[in-house]
């Protein structure tokens, strides 16, 4: 997300339309590959979905999950909301964390990030942005809780870099917090949390080596739900 | 659509694990595999009980809770330990990034400066459902939210920011509402086993299952399942035109809203008729239409 630079629409309603009906020829030609390379590829999707992965990340278009993991159809669980957050009270990402763990017992959740994310940048905006500002008082939020090590940062993209990482951490964090995290990771020694920024100007993935056990251990004596 | 693919084929299941076995070199009785399967037996009563509540999507859910079918080393589908498996994910990004790089090499230059993407997508979580991948666009195509069962809750704050995010400063031409075959969320709402959490999530799922009770009861169980997910689209994208932003951009510059089905069972969209009467468009505008 980029809110400095929204796209201006130039297209006319004849662009529009034919932008939709390349999607369609897009589908099918991608349907027909994959039935070619693999005749029971859709057959072995209608009978189940089994995925090791949940990933929670950014709504922004240049991030898409399947793509950046090499992952097909059927591996990966997806939920993508603004700036990749797991606020306590969203019954959205909550219902993705439950559903993904108790009922599909996935064995890696990912918070994944991105550099340039633009939720991230607008909570760094002192600007009413309506409806967003709910939303993106998360970010806030994390901000507060590494004040003095933000405010250290001298150099403002450094200092945006880390925040962008430093809300990858607390999305983390929020899911150890869950009682569908603690439980299943407890009882069966899965699922494992880690933490990425994925890079635009590579499409490299950073791993933040997230000490998901050691937070697990930090965050018991309160958040304990087990 | 082939409705029929919706009941569960347990051979198709056994397929899939030999599939699963023989790409990873083992037969199905190496004594070597990660005993996951043994962990995932001890499931609340309520889950292990039946396949049930979310039996569309859950055959090999299914399986991993019955401890004399094969399938149940299903719930580790290779010999990988589960950090390698998470390895292999981050050294095939690595593969993706040369790959794209080489063959649009303009691509990621691109991407750093910002993001223009014509299409938001409103879709389900289903690993089966990926967004990108399944319309044949790339990176800055589509913008993304995806939720269990593509629901549209009027005050979820999560959808609402991505709405308005998309619509209004990233001025999308498209709002896409997917929803798909053998989605194991309205399977969940066909059904009244206590979900915890998940219970205030279907709700919307349940309201329209009882405002078209009569309908779905006069249909088959599959039938009736299908029809949910057809209803529930429609619903989201009432939800999604009753938003002041939307409506606006409607309007101003022709926004359009469009409902589709995927097929899981043959990879194939299909989008559905949602022309609305002169008369919805009517009484929509003056009950919903927001402005400074």
């Amino acid at each position: 997300m980029d809110p400095a630079a929204p796209a201006d629409s130039c297209e006319t309603s004849h662009d529009v339309h034919k932008s939709l009906e390349t999607i369609f020829k897009n589908n099918r030609e991608w349907a027909l590959d994959k039935a070619r390379a693999d005749p029971v590829f859709f057959e072995k999707l209608a009978d189940g979905q089994a995925p090791n992965y949940l990933y929670i990340g950014c709504s922004d278009s240049r991030v898409p999950a399947n793509e950046i993991m090499g992952l097909e159809a059927g591996e990966v669980f997806v939920h993508r909301n603004i700036a990749n957050l797991v606020p306590n009270l969203d019954l959205n990402v909550m219902s993705v964390i439950n559903y993904a763990v108790r009922h599909l017992h996935v064995k890696h959740i990912i918070v994944c990030g991105h550099y340039n994310c633009g939720g991230v940048k607008a909570a760094l905006t002192p600007a009413d942005l309506g409806i967003l500002n709910p939303w993106l008082r998360n970010i806030r939020d994390v901000y507060r809780l590494h004040e003095k090590e933000l405010d250290q940062i001298a150099d403002e993209s450094a200092r945006y870099n880390r925040l962008i990482e430093l809300n990858v951490e607390e999305s983390c964090r929020n899911v150890i917090k869950t009682a569908a995290f603690q439980q299943s990771y407890l009882e069966h020694g899965y699922p494992m949390v880690h933490g990425l920024v994925f890079d635009l100007r590579d499409g490299l993935l950073k791993d933040l080596k997230f000490d998901f056990e050691g937070t697990l251990e930090d965050v018991k004596k309160i958040y304990s739900l087990s | 659509m082939n409705v029929a693919r919706l009941a569960v084929r347990p051979s198709a299941v056994a397929r899939t694990v030999e599939a699963a076995y023989s790409r990873a070199g083992l037969q199905p009785s190496d004594s070597s595999l990660p005993s996951v399967s043994s962990h995932v037996h001890r499931l609340p009563a309520h889950l292990s009980s039946r396949c049930s509540p979310f039996s569309t999507s859950a055959p090999a859910f299914c399986a991993k809770t019955d401890p004399s079918s094969p399938a149940s080393a299903n719930a580790d589908q290779s010999n990988t330990p589960n950090s390698d498996r998470y390895s292999s994910a981050l050294r095939q990004n690595k593969e993706w990034a040369a790959q794209t790089a080489r063959e649009h090499p303009d691509l990621f230059p691109t991407l750093a400066t910002g993001q223009q993407p014509q299409i938001l997508w409103l879709g389900c979580s289903d690993s089966r459902c990926p967004e990108t991948t399944l319309l044949g666009l790339k990176p800055g195509d589509v913008f993304v939210h995806r939720n269990i069962a593509n629901i549209m809750h009027p005050g979820d704050l999560s959808s609402g920011a991505v709405i308005e995010y998309a619509v209004q400063h990233l001025r999308v031409n498209h709002v896409v509402v997917c929803g798909h075959t053998f989605c194991g969320g309205v399977a969940a709402a066909m059904g009244n086993k206590q979900l915890g959490i998940l219970d205030p999530w279907l709700l919307p799922l349940r309201l329209v299952r009882e405002r078209n009770l009569a309908l779905l009861q006069s249909l088959s169980e599959e039938e009736a399942a299908l029809k949910l997910v057809e209803l529930n689209v429609r619903e989201g994208l009432d939800v999604v035109k009753q938003k002041g932003a939307v409506l606006n951009a409607i309007q101003e510059r022709g926004l359009q809203v469009h409902g589709l089905i995927y097929d899981v069972a043959s990879g194939v969209l299909r989008e559905l008729d949602t022309q609305d009467s002169e008369e919805t468009i009517k009484s929509r505008l003056t009950a919903f239409a927001v402005r400074d």
